[in-house]
């Protein structure tokens, strides 16, 4: 082959934007990339906790990013941030030293050091706020949070809250967020192959098959897809019980004309396909399509989703209420020939299902771009809608809690002293940041009043007491840099729409470094 | 508070309010061998020497936790220089250092960032040091991506543990991580489970079948493969791959189109070409983040004993909410670095090669058959295959005091034992 | 720093100390001197202080390639045995499992590899390829259609191979033992 003795080399070198960004575009692809460029992130505080949060999510290229604080750089600030620059930082306002120094670290991101407004001002502005993609609190005292909350849980297209809360050793985080449709989910369940309802030209093709008359080099090489359909046809019904099953194992392997037939192997491993119904996914018949038209109905998510998900709804509700085929195929023993044939198969059948499902949706939207229909069916079985509820729901319940502390003693002492410390703080009216004491009786006090009356509080609370009044203000740099890593992770699944966010209260505690959930 | 080294002048009061609210006091939790106040804060700020190896995605985020936590005596090892990939991450380095050595931007970088912190560059391998330069440290922390170098360190940290002295025992922190997912481990050499024990956890690089990549490609990797397992070598003989230079990928990415073209492969692009190649894994500033924050907070707690340390292994999986598991991993019996037995042996200085054997396989406590002898680079009686047992033969009839000086160390392999025994031989 | 010593049992304090071999030398000691090899298989070290690289020569005393002596080269990088070791025919060859660059394709070398495995699997593999060559998988793809359309062709084709003749204008290499 000349062509490769000395191939006319194609440059093909991506851009220097790409380059940068190659590492991440290889987890959310340009189409996260385009949606975290738009975004635009205000922060209502600069702790170190704060722009731990924020180098995170400036490095991979957020659109813009706001601080609002009107915090004078302390000693203390200056020692534990790595966004201020030490001594020289003292004395001046430390969202603007944050900004500038946060903004070296991207170009292309745009920051903004809001200083001459109180914070309080803002909390109830639903103006002011509706002007950003996500915001982010980090100690907010509890007063403002609740207002905060109730102001972006009024309107349904709000943006999402994302409030962190930590002393010393402890932390939690709480994403408030209205339905939340993810498409992209990245969800490690595959696609159905329609094994069990193959259709009609997987099923043709299959039936054509005659194994037996193969050469052998063919014969080791038909993928176990149509070998499985092929075997299926050959028992009088779907293997049920357990003697069944293993029986058309055997049958598969019984087809083999040679011992080391990899393909006849891949088949066997994979026959439970032929007994699994073909279910769709209780993310879908569950958790979606019943709440289309109550819940789940716009403005609670956008006109464009709610069509996308209602004529999957439709889609479904045919005959033999399958999802779409999904194009991808996994790799399997195979000569090119027959993969490529059956992938043919496939792609054709996903195209006849799309336009079978564009023509099932709903008229009202307005122009819905064919690549995102694509990528809607492509990963249909996977698609979710994260529903949540309102920051602090959790703890005005006192049942929910005292079961929560019986379920996850540990968890719930952290979340509770963690809850207690913020309004001991508060009552006390330290300022943000600095040294302040809080005794442990009035931290039991705030946690008995959030569980139900005569509630055991036992060890794992008194550990967590003792805790959170050894350090009540700590923003501990490693605890700041272990919240920075997990709340822009968080934050980047919300503006990308892609991957699943976390549910709940997010506990961690690093002394025994671990994490845990609380109030899902 | 006074330091010995002069750094400690230039802390500015209130400078360290947060950490010594954790240093001043002890939580219920907290070991009784901790000393609050002042005796921690001189060790952590004036006495404890850090080795961080890795200057990367995870070395970075290290050095600065490192820095704002109060270690002020940082060393820092990386051999690579900086790529302009790296900066989606590595947020210490600017697209004017691309070119330049990571451990020496990064030194300057945190030296000029954080007042009063002493951070040593080496550019270069951690396999160009020895034993005494990994002695001066009280813990290693280890941001690696390669297998190789970190079972390097794992097994050099295992090797310097010298009972007769505590010093040597130097506590390995070791973070790693991959796209949305990452683990930190504590790694007491000798005590807890090593990265040698744990070797089988991990997840091994696709590698596809050379007659699949031959023969039957179905995927585009396929046709990636065949371009640079088989065509690179055929046709530029021995001239090496160099998977950073975009000629080498161009070249690459050419041939594995039209082959993809050949067969009707889609989905051969630039960027899958240099991912297969080069194995890429995708990497995230906020994954980082709290891998080497979960490592630094345990060197924060192992240095100063102010709170319990991890024991013994932290996994995170964050592609479908926060999910974590933290468990300890067990010590193999049969790991090859930390595991296996070690025998003292005071023997005549007239005992040869072969009554040597002979006493090892009449001891009742190790029930060894057949043992293959070596030290070092030096083989002193291998039983197979034949040529080099033909070869050492001779040695049996030699003196071992020929062979070895006192004190020296044999390893010993035999089928019958599950990895291996060292000797340690001295003479009467 | 926290008190590392107390924690540890004071009958284990006595000897852990290890000798300075790393663990990919240790490993290939232990494979090379555990090997259980027949008669039709030899190790050679043109080095014999470098156990890392080496020769295998197969002699197959039975099948279509008895008569012949093949002959690979064993490389074991430090990595071993995380990595496989890297295995090549030196020999332009007439195999259906071997391409003519000294290429083989045998599962363990590759995707099948893991550090249970060692050399000794690795060597019985091979041998194998001799026994009963796979034309289903190949690498040579004409000798592997010729066995499995024309046998009788393969057949001479492999005699006439080994012996050094050059068919379809590839000269292969007289492995003949001598």
């Amino acid at each position: 082959m000349s062509l490769t003795e000395s191939p006319e080399i194609i440059s093909a070198q991506p851009d220097s934007k790409t380059r940068r960004y190659d590492r991440q575009l290889r987890l959310w692809a340009s189409s996260g990339q385009t949606l975290l460029e738009e975004s635009r992130i205000l922060v209502l505080s600069s702790s170190a906790t704060s722009t731990s949060i924020l180098k995170n999510l400036v490095l991979p290229g957020i659109g813009h990013f706001t601080i609002l604080d009107d915090a004078i750089t302390s000693a203390a600030d200056a020692g534990n941030n790595f966004f201020l620059e030490g001594p020289s930082s003292i004395g001046k306002r430390r969202a603007s030293e944050a900004v500038r120094l946060l903004a070296e670290l991207n170009d292309s991101v745009t920051g903004e050091a809001v200083t001459s407004t109180p914070v309080a001002s803002v909390v109830s502005s639903l103006n002011f706020l509706s002007k950003f993609t996500l915001i982010i609190t980090h100690n907010l005292p509890p007063s403002q949070l609740q207002t905060l909350s109730d102001t972006l849980w009024s309107s349904p297209t709000a943006p999402a809250l994302l409030a962190v809360s930590s002393s010393g050793f402890f932390a939690e985080f709480f994403i408030q967020h209205h339905p939340h449709p993810i498409i992209e989910s990245h969800t490690e369940t595959p696609p159905s192959l329609r094994i069990r309802d193959p259709f009609p030209a997987l099923l043709e093709h299959s039936k054509s098959l005659k194994l037996s008359e193969l050469d052998p080099t063919e014969h080791a090489h038909i993928p176990y897809i149509p070998i499985l359909i092929h075997a299926r046809s050959l028992v009088p019904h779907d293997p049920k019980t357990q003697e069944e099953k293993n029986a058309f194992k055997t049958l598969i392997l019984s087809l083999k004309f040679k011992q080391d037939e990899e393909n006849f192997d891949e088949a066997h491993a994979q026959a439970y396909r032929v007994w699994t119904p073909t279910s769709l996914p209780s993310s879908l018949t569950q958790d979606i399509f019943p709440h289309l038209d109550t819940k789940l109905a716009p403005p609670a998510i956008p006109g464009i989703m709610h069509a996308l998900l209602t004529a999957l709804r439709r889609f479904t509700e045919r005959e033999p209420h399958v999802l779409p085929v999904s194009p991808g195929l996994p790799d399997m023993k195979a000569s090119t020939e027959t993969y490529i044939h059956l992938q043919r198969m496939y792609k054709d059948q996903f195209n006849s299902d799309k336009e079978m499902f564009k023509s099932l949706i709903p008229p009202n939207p307005g122009e819905i771009p064919d690549d995102l229909i694509e990528t809607f069916i492509r990963n249909a079985h996977g698609v979710q809608v994260f529903v949540g509820e309102q920051w602090g729901a959790f703890d005005k319940d006192v049942n929910r809690v005292g079961e929560a502390l019986v379920v996850s003693p540990k968890d719930t002492s952290v979340h509770l002293a963690l809850r207690a410390v913020r309004e001991a703080l508060e009552n006390s009216g330290a300022s943000e940041g600095a040294s302040a004491n809080v005794s442990a009786e009035e931290i039991k006090m705030h946690i008995v009043g959030m569980l139900p009356p005569d509630t055991e509080l036992g060890e794992e609370i008194d550990k967590a007491i003792g805790e959170i009044t050894r350090s009540p203000t700590a923003d501990l740099p490693n605890t700041a840099a272990m919240l920075g890593g997990l709340v822009a992770q968080e934050a980047i699944k919300m503006i990308t729409r892609q991957y699943v966010p976390q549910g709940g209260y997010c506990i961690v505690d690093c002394i025994d470094m671990r994490t845990g959930i609380v109030g899902l | 508070m006074a330091g010995s080294n002069g750094i400690a002048s230039q802390d500015w009061a209130g400078r360290y309010d947060h950490i010594d609210q954790i240093l001043n006091t002890p939580g219920p939790r907290t070991s009784p061998a901790f000393m609050a106040g002042d005796g921690v804060k001189d060790f952590l700020r004036n006495q404890a020497k850090i080795l961080v190896i890795g200057a990367g995605g995870l070395g970075c985020e290290i050095l600065a936790n490192l820095a704002l936590t109060g270690f002020k005596d940082i060393h820092v090892i990386d051999m690579d220089t900086i790529d302009i990939s790296n900066l989606n991450r590595q947020f210490l380095f600017r697209p004017k250092d691309v070119g330049q050595p990571k451990a020496t931007v990064a030194a300057e970088f945190i030296m000029k960032r954080v007042p009063g912190i002493k951070v040593t560059p080496y550019f270069g391998k951690i396999q160009d040091k020895d034993d005494e330069y990994y002695m001066q440290f009280n813990l290693v922390i280890c941001g690696l991506d390669s297998v190789e170098a970190r079972r390097w360190i794992n097994a050099t940290l295992v090797n310097l543990v010298d009972p007769e002295n505590l010093e040597s025992l130097k506590p390995l922190i070791d973070g790693g991580t991959e796209g949305f997912k990452g683990q930190a481990r504590v790694i007491l050499p000798t005590i807890t489970s090593c990265y040698e024990c744990s070797l089988d956890m991990l997840n091994k690089p696709t590698a596809f079948p050379i007659c699949t990549i031959a023969n039957t490609p179905r995927l585009p990797e396929h046709c990636i493969e065949w371009a640079s397992v088989l065509e690179w070598p055929r046709v530029h003989r021995d001239k090496k791959m160099d998977t950073d230079d975009p000629d080498h990928i161009n070249w690459l990415y050419t041939v594995a189109s039209a082959r993809a073209r050949e067969f009707k492969i889609e989905g051969v692009t630039w960027s899958l070409t240099q991912g297969v190649v080069k194995n890429i894994i995708p990497a995230i500033a906020s994954t980082n983040a709290i891998i080497a924050a979960a490592c630094c907070n345990e060197a924060f707690k192992i240095a100063t004993s102010s709170a319990a340390f991890l024991n013994n292994y932290f996994m995170l999986i964050g592609t479908e909410g926060v999910y974590s598991y933290t468990f300890e991993h067990e010590k193999r019996d049969d790991c090859p670095v930390c595991g296996g037995e070690s025998l003292e042996m005071s023997i005549g200085p007239e005992i040869t090669v072969e009554e040597l054997i002979d006493m090892l396989t009449e001891k009742q406590d190790i029930q060894i058959k057949k043992p293959s002898l070596s030290s070092g680079s030096i083989q002193i009686y291998l039983q197979a295959p034949p040529q080099l047992e033909a070869i050492t033969r001779p040695n049996l009839q030699k003196k071992v005091s020929e062979l070895l000086p006192t004190g020296g160390e044999v390893t010993v392999t035999a089928s019958t034992l599950p990895f291996n025994l060292s000797l340690n031989i001295t003479y009467k | 720093m926290i008190k590392i010593w107390s924690m540890k049992k004071n009958e284990d304090a006595a000897a852990k100390k290890k000798p300075k071999v790393s663990a990919a030398q240790i490993r290939v000691q232990k494979d090379l001197t555990e090997l259980d090899l027949p008669a039709t298989m030899q190790t050679n070290f043109p080095d014999p202080a470098d156990l890392l690289n080496f020769i295998l020569t197969i002699t197959p005393d039975e099948g279509m390639y008895k008569g012949g002596a093949f002959v690979f080269s064993f490389a074991i990088n430090s990595n071993y045995p995380h990595d496989p070791p890297k295995v090549k025919c030196t020999q332009t060859i007439y195999h259906p499992n071997v391409d003519l660059e000294g290429n083989v394709c045998l599962n363990i070398l590759r995707e099948d590899w893991k550090p249970v495995l060692n050399l000794n699997s690795v060597m019985v593999g091979l041998q194998y390829l001799f026994l009963e060559p796979n034309a289903d998988d190949p690498l040579n793809k004409e000798a592997a259609v010729e066995m499995s359309k024309a046998r009788d062709q393969f057949l001479s084709n492999v005699k006439s191979s080994m012996r050094g003749a050059n068919i379809k204008g590839v000269q292969y290499a007289n492995v003949l033992v001598r």
